[in-house]
């Protein structure tokens, strides 16, 4: 059992601390390489520790400031990021989070679900509109990859018929976003906006749902899309580690050590993009999600069960638990592990300086020629 | 085995000592004129290239092709004969033919410049005062011929094995003591010498093939065979080339296998005027090195700073100038053998060029007259870049004015190109590890393990100030504090692991 110091703060000991750091690794691993996905890898991973639910979330949203600012002030030196279009996705988002905090009121929930353990109400409620959501965009993702299979494309495009379709609706006024090079409807800017802010309000997840959400809705190119919600992830990190602070929620120590691994894992994954090709990135990307979700859904039958609506010995809560975070751990080891061998056979590649693209053999002829020349 | 090169200026006696040296040995003679006799039957544009390379300083894409295309004919051919038997070529550098073939004699001949003028005089018609003149003036341009061509000073005497002076020495004398030389063990082919012979042979029948075939003579290619595998390698923006590849090189002889490459990137350097001399040439080239990167150069000139001369311009109003106006700075102002023209300045492209060529990080090459919009409109559909580098721009305007309009320019490329866009100055800094990165790396890497023992060892307090007692009180204190902080730490980690992660080249 740890010793708890002024505020909930947990003893670190040599070996937890080495932990943290490796969820910091395997959390910057992915969020560098897919853009999102260091919360739902780490907090939990700090709670199995034994640090408090709001001490995890706090210490993570205050890291998650420090690297977003960071990782935004590359992207835009890269020119990845459009702040006219994250001024409104900011502003409409924080609506959404409103809405998303009223909701979760309602099912006596409040409005985080890193894994905090609340109202089984709230944690059904949250846990469907996970699986459903976070379903439908892995399933997209693979469909588009399938799909350019289909057609025997090199590379496989997000698909842009959503944002081609509200493009043609053309409702007024319609907003130019020059970085990004496309214009929004303001309508279909709000609608999207609000129901963002509601889903990282909801699910705690926002690169999840912002990123996908820019490049298939509002037709952004994916490394503007990253860029822009890095961006937005600066200004929403920095209110949560100032409010979280100010109640005294935020173990600093955690924070440190989470850098520590983070941000050689973040140069890592961000380096696996530019050199592991787009389809393997988003087959990654769309697997890691299916196993969380997957995870996620283990976890719904002990819910209905606490709500009275299935006939289950509370006994099994363990096991539906037990797997349930499994799969978790699973889904952001083996993806870490996965882009990691990417990142080392493309380096190793690389250190060749050139790819081989085609290779053509005529066995014998250099036999033949040899002798004629001797 | 052995192949014997003589080089030597105009009416020096080489073809009189190849001839000598035949008849003592009885091994066949071939000379520059028969060769440049086969390539004329071929299509290539010798009295062109000649023309072009003597009077431009630089080379127009188009010469660059024609002159990879003659060296790749004398060498297949060279290699060809030689590998028949032993060998007599006599040329103006033929020492500097088959590069690295330990085989081969090179032989370097000189004779007195009375002898040569009355030779000349002779075999011209001419005064001796006019031949005189003539000799002088066709000595310059061989040496600058030499000079384009191979790229080294043809007289430079590392390049000789023996080197005659007909001033005291008879031509038979001379001959004897290249029958001997040639037969010593020093000069007789190996199993390596002839592996590379192989090699230089197929490389250059590849090149040959490739550049006659009308599906891939357009395209920057660069050859390199070794053992039987031809290994072609092409830029990004030209990887619909790679499909016709195979095609073209499909019977090639003593060919077994054929990889068709990409350079992994592009890299774009606009800059004003290029010299491979520059610190910024040094740089670009050591990242291409490091990124498996192509160099796609711009030569891009500011509106109203147009080559004087050319009709349209000098108009500040009329910037679409469009590709003929700017070609002609590229065609090296010679456009055939019948009707050289008046060379105009390239910029430096074509010795920038041909330096990437050298170590095959070519990736193509525009000149573009106007501002961003001309670069935006040239480069559509060449494809993604990793990076574009502005380098030296408007530098005939002051200090503050070219760094104003330079940012500038870059702003509106990185806009519309979707690409990380760098000046010159930053390169270093941002992509490259010197001697201030180092210093950096060491400083943050010092001050985080500094900020990590201090916290570390003093977790009472900074947990009180977290949530403790203190925090109670000072509760603004404290929020503010961390807010400013953790980004702090992460700005000086960062930096740490970004520099770290820089030395094994992951960046």
């Amino acid at each position: 059992m740890h010793e708890l110091f002024a505020g909930n703060f947990i003893d670190i000991s040599l070996a937890s601390a080495l932990q943290v750091v490796l969820l910091g690794f395997i959390g910057g691993i992915l969020s560098g390489f897919i853009g999102s996905g260091g919360a739902f890898f780490m907090t939990p991973g700090m709670m199995n520790l034994g640090v408090d639910g709001v001490i995890a979330v706090a210490s993570n949203i205050t890291h998650k400031f420090g690297k977003a600012l960071v990782g935004s002030r590359k992207h835009a030196a890269a020119g990845n990021v459009d702040k006219k279009l994250a001024a409104f996705m900011l502003g409409t988002a924080l609506i959404g989070v409103q809405i998303a905090v009223w909701i979760n009121s309602y099912f006596k929930g409040g409005g985080d679900s890193h894994g905090v353990d609340q109202g089984a109400g709230a944690n059904l409620y949250i846990s469907l509109v996970f699986a459903v959501i976070l379903s439908a965009v892995a399933v997209s993702m693979l469909r588009d990859i399938l799909k350019s299979k289909g057609n025997g494309e090199a590379v496989a495009g997000p698909s842009m018929k959503i944002a081609e379709y509200l493009s043609r609706l053309n409702l007024p006024p319609v907003i130019h976003f020059s970085v990004a090079d496309t214009k929004v409807s303001l309508w279909v800017l709000m609608v999207v906006g609000v129901a963002t802010g509601y889903l990282a309000g909801t699910i705690g997840v926002g690169g999840f749902i912002g990123v996908p959400a820019m490049i298939y809705v509002f037709g952004v190119p994916t490394a503007v899309a990253t860029g822009t919600e890095l961006f937005l992830a600066v200004f929403m990190g920095g209110y949560g580690a100032l409010s979280y602070a100010y109640l005294g929620f935020v173990d600093l120590r955690l924070t440190m050590l989470l850098y520590l691994g983070s941000l050689v894992g973040i140069h890592l994954g961000v380096y696996g993009v530019k050199v592991v090709n787009e389809k393997y990135i988003r087959v990654v990307t769309s697997l890691i999600i299916l196993l969380c979700v997957f995870s996620r859904v283990i976890a719904i039958p002990v819910y209905l069960r606490q709500l009275g609506y299935m006939n289950m010995d509370a006994g099994w809560d363990v096991y539906f638990n037990t797997t349930s975070k499994f799969f978790l751990f699973a889904s952001g080891i083996s993806g870490a592990l996965v882009i990691l061998m990417q990142v080392v056979r493309a380096y190793r590649q690389r250190r060749q300086i050139q790819k081989t693209l085609l290779v053509i053999r005529k066995p014998g002829l250099i036999s033949t020629e040899s002798a004629k020349a001797a | 085995m052995t192949i014997v090169m003589i080089s030597s200026m105009y009416q020096s006696g080489r073809e009189e000592l190849a001839q000598a040296l035949a008849r003592k040995t009885g091994w066949p003679v071939l000379s520059r004129e028969e060769l440049v006799d086969e390539a004329r039957k071929l299509g290539i544009k010798i009295g062109r290239l000649e023309v072009a390379m003597i009077k431009t300083p630089g080379l127009s894409e188009k010469l660059v092709r024609e002159k990879e295309l003659y060296l790749a004919f004398l060498t297949a051919t060279l290699c060809e004969k030689a590998r028949q038997g032993n060998l007599i070529y006599h040329g103006r550098a033929g020492h500097l033919l088959l590069p690295g073939v330990s085989h081969r004699l090179r032989v370097g001949l000189t004779a007195p410049r009375e002898n040569r003028i009355k030779r000349t005089a002779q075999a011209l018609n001419l005064t001796p005062d006019k031949a005189e003149t003539y000799l002088a003036q066709l000595d310059e341009d061989v040496g600058k011929w030499i000079r384009y061509i191979h790229r080294v000073d043809g007289r430079d005497p590392n390049h000789f094995d023996l080197f005659f002076n007909l001033e005291n020495m008879g031509l038979s004398n001379a001959a004897g003591i290249l029958c001997a030389t040639a037969e010593l063990p020093d000069f007789q082919a190996t199993p390596a010498s002839l592996k590379l012979l192989n090699d230089l042979n197929l490389s250059a029948q590849a090149k040959l093939r490739l550049a006659l075939d009308e599906r891939t003579l357009q395209a920057d290619l660069q050859v390199h065979a070794d053992n039987g595998v031809v290994t072609v390698t092409y830029p990004p923006n030209q990887d619909q080339v790679s499909q016709y590849i195979p095609q073209v090189l499909a019977e090639l002889p003593g060919c077994r296998e054929i990889q068709c490459t990409m350079a992994e990137t592009n890299i774009l350097w606009v800059q004003e005027r290029f010299e491979p001399e520059s610190g910024n040439f040094g740089q670009i080239i050591r990242l291409a090195q490091r990124w498996g990167a192509a160099v796609e150069l711009m030569r891009l000139i500011p509106p109203g700073e147009a080559p004087a001369g050319v009709e349209g311009l000098n108009s500040e109003s009329d910037y679409s100038y469009g590709r003929r106006d700017c070609a002609l700075a590229d065609d090296g102002g010679v456009q055939d053998d019948d009707d050289p023209q008046t060379a105009t300045d390239d910029g430096g492209l074509g010795r920038t060029e041909e330096e990437l060529v050298d170590i095959g990080r070519f990736g193509g090459r525009h000149t573009v007259c106007g501002g961003y919009d001309k670069i935006l409109e040239r480069v559509q559909g060449s494809g993604r870049y990793t990076l574009v580098v502005i380098g030296d721009m408007f530098m005939s305007k002051g200090h503050s004015a070219r760094t104003r309009q330079t940012r500038e320019l870059a702003l509106n490329i990185r806009d519309r190109l979707k690409a990380p866009v760098i000046t010159a100055d930053e390169l270093k800094s941002h992509f490259l590890f010197g001697k201030r990165q180092a210093a950096t790396l060491l400083g943050y890497l010092a001050l985080s393990i500094l900020i990590y023992v201090l916290v570390f060892t003093n977790q009472k307090p900074v947990l009180d100030f977290l949530g403790g007692p203190f925090h109670q009180n000072f509760k603004v204190v404290a929020a503010v504090t961390v807010t400013l902080f953790s980004p702090l730490l992460a700005y000086v980690f960062g930096t740490v692991s970004e520099l770290a992660l820089k030395i094994i080249n992951v960046d």
